[in-house]
């Protein structure tokens, strides 16, 4: 039980409405020296011990009193049991321990000598004190017992939460495990393909090499020899401006494939942060494409794929800055002649 | 019959209990004539049976006599300490009665002790007495119904909360509640009766 289960327990208490165990859980909690429960609790008794005062008083028989005074030991026995000991004082049980107390058969044998009176008194207190240290000893075990139950209960709740969390932690692993193995897999077959297709290109590029025009597939320039070939395969020559006197060029374009090619001889080299830049001109220039002559470069080989420039006049190839330009900046290398 | 003291039920010295200890006859009489009225009611009122309760009273007066020092004057006022041992045997008893299964009416026998008791206060009442009374009875009947009810069952016939629960067919936490606020009412309004039993 809580502190604040105990506390609210004490009206309960009070009233006489705790079962057993709940009485005893807080007894053994008053035992502890509790001083706000103490307080608490001698409020509401002293409240539950005024409700008598709420009924209607009926007097007891007369013969009562005197019953009582006949009936009673000689004397008590002060010296045995002086009121308010002060070293007995914190473990004597106070009023609301009185219910545990054992009933005291009546006493009506006032002819009993009074050496077995004084017998039987050692004997009530003794059992008396005896019952009290039992009952006392049973309240802090039960509460021990009860602390320790929910204690188990905690740390079986805790070990079952583990046991689970563990358990899922190995399904996990497991699944992992499977989508490894499946990735695995996975990437053996990819290698495999990859072999497979590398077989394959290596099939498709011998067929090629046998194939009877063997010369048109190829490097571009095989490409270029090809296309020489075909009648309807624009060409265009070009010359050296002053700039390259020595330089030439010409171009070909192919409709069916549209992909136009420049073969340039003896261009001087671009300086640096330069480019050629080749121009098809209509009624203003349209970029083709850039190309470098490095050093000791004579013939270069500018391959472009172009959707139409069969309108275009004239042809032309500027030197630009690096990158090219929308629109010719730099001087004329090589022109058309038409 | 005692000539009355200035002693009144609700204010006994715990120096009376003192000298009953130390087996004072005279203290022993003054205490049974300021006591007797509270207690023998509260037994009939537990046990139903003023010859019962006689018996009660007279286990409880000797058993005072012989164990008195078992009072612990700060843990509660003289009266409030034999009330509880009183109730505690009287419920005792009830108990004991009804695991006998001893049929009783629920009825007080009136007239079958030879001297029939009177009913009335106790001739060593006291004005602050009467007004403690009056005080406590204002405070009890000012509880509804079913708190008063409630602590009552418990109070008088020794019933814990899940037997009240069981007897008024009502939840268990509503009886809890029922009893908790009942008790907190009283405290609250009968406070300046305080914790000492008497006025403040």
């Amino acid at each position: 039980m809580t502190h604040e289960a105990l506390e609210e327990s004490l009206p309960l208490y009070a009233a006489g409405a705790l079962d057993r165990v709940e009485r005893q859980a807080l007894e053994a909690h008053l035992l502890t020296g509790c001083a706000s429960c103490h307080s608490a609790l001698k409020d509401y008794q002293s409240i539950a011990a005024l409700l008598p005062l709420a009924l209607s008083p009926t007097k007891p028989p007369r013969s009562l009193k005197s019953t009582i005074m006949a009936e009673r030991n000689p004397a008590p026995i002060p010296a045995q049991t002086p009121p308010n000991e002060p070293a007995r004082q914190s473990l004597e049980p106070g009023e609301w321990m009185n219910h545990l107390f054992p009933p005291v058969a009546p006493a009506r044998s006032s002819s009993l000598p009074w050496a077995l009176g004084f017998a039987a008194l050692l004997i009530v207190v003794a059992g008396g004190y005896f019952a009290w240290n039992v009952s006392i000893q049973r309240s802090v075990a039960t509460s021990n017992i009860q602390q320790l139950e929910a204690s188990l209960q905690e740390k079986s709740t805790k070990l079952a939460a583990v046991q689970r969390e563990v358990g899922d932690q190995a399904k996990t692993l497991v699944e992992l495990r499977n989508e490894l193995q499946q990735r695995t897999n996975e990437v053996a077959e990819t290698k495999e393909q990859l072999a497979q297709r590398k077989v394959e290109l290596e099939d498709i590029r011998a067929q090629l090499s046998r194939q009877g025009s063997a010369h048109v597939a190829g490097t571009p320039q095989d490409e270029l020899a090809a296309l020489l070939r075909i009648p309807n395969v624009k060409a265009v020559s070009l010359t050296g401006s002053d700039m390259a006197k020595q330089a030439t060029g010409f171009l070909l374009y192919d409709s069916r494939t549209q992909k136009a090619w420049l073969y340039s001889v003896n261009l001087p080299e671009c300086p640096a942060g330069t480019t050629y830049q080749l121009w098809a001109i209509r009624d203003k220039p349209i970029s083709i494409g850039t190309f470098q002559m490095d050093t000791g470069e004579t013939t270069h080989l500018l391959v472009k794929k172009v959707l139409s420039f069969t309108d275009a006049k004239t042809f032309a190839v500027s030197l630009e800055p690096s990158g090219g330009r929308p629109q010719p900046t730099g001087p004329i290398y090589l022109l058309s002649r038409s | 019959m005692d000539k009355p003291s200035q002693h009144i039920t609700s204010m006994i010295d715990p120096t009376l209990l003192a000298r009953v200890v130390k087996g004072d006859q005279q203290a022993f009489s003054q205490l049974y004539d300021h006591s007797s009225t509270l207690l023998f009611t509260l037994a009939v009122r537990i046990l139903g049976n003023r010859e019962e309760a006689a018996e009660l009273l007279q286990d409880v007066y000797l058993e005072v006599w012989r164990k008195v020092s078992r009072y612990d004057v700060g843990r509660g006022t003289p009266v409030a300490w034999l009330v509880t041992l009183t109730k505690s045997r009287a419920i005792d008893r009830l108990r004991a009665r009804a695991s006998r299964s001893y049929q009783t009416a629920n009825s007080v026998e009136v007239g079958t002790v030879a001297e029939v008791a009177d009913s009335g206060p106790s001739p060593f009442e006291t004005q602050a007495d009467q007004e403690l009374r009056i005080a406590v009875g204002a405070a009890v009947a000012g509880l509804p119904q079913a708190q008063q009810q409630a602590i009552e069952l418990a109070y008088y016939e020794g019933l814990s909360h899940a037997e009240i629960a069981s007897r008024l067919n009502q939840p268990l936490g509503t009886v809890k509640t029922r009893i908790k606020l009942g008790m907190s009412k009283l405290r609250d309004s009968l406070q300046r009766w305080g914790n000492h039993g008497e006025l403040q």
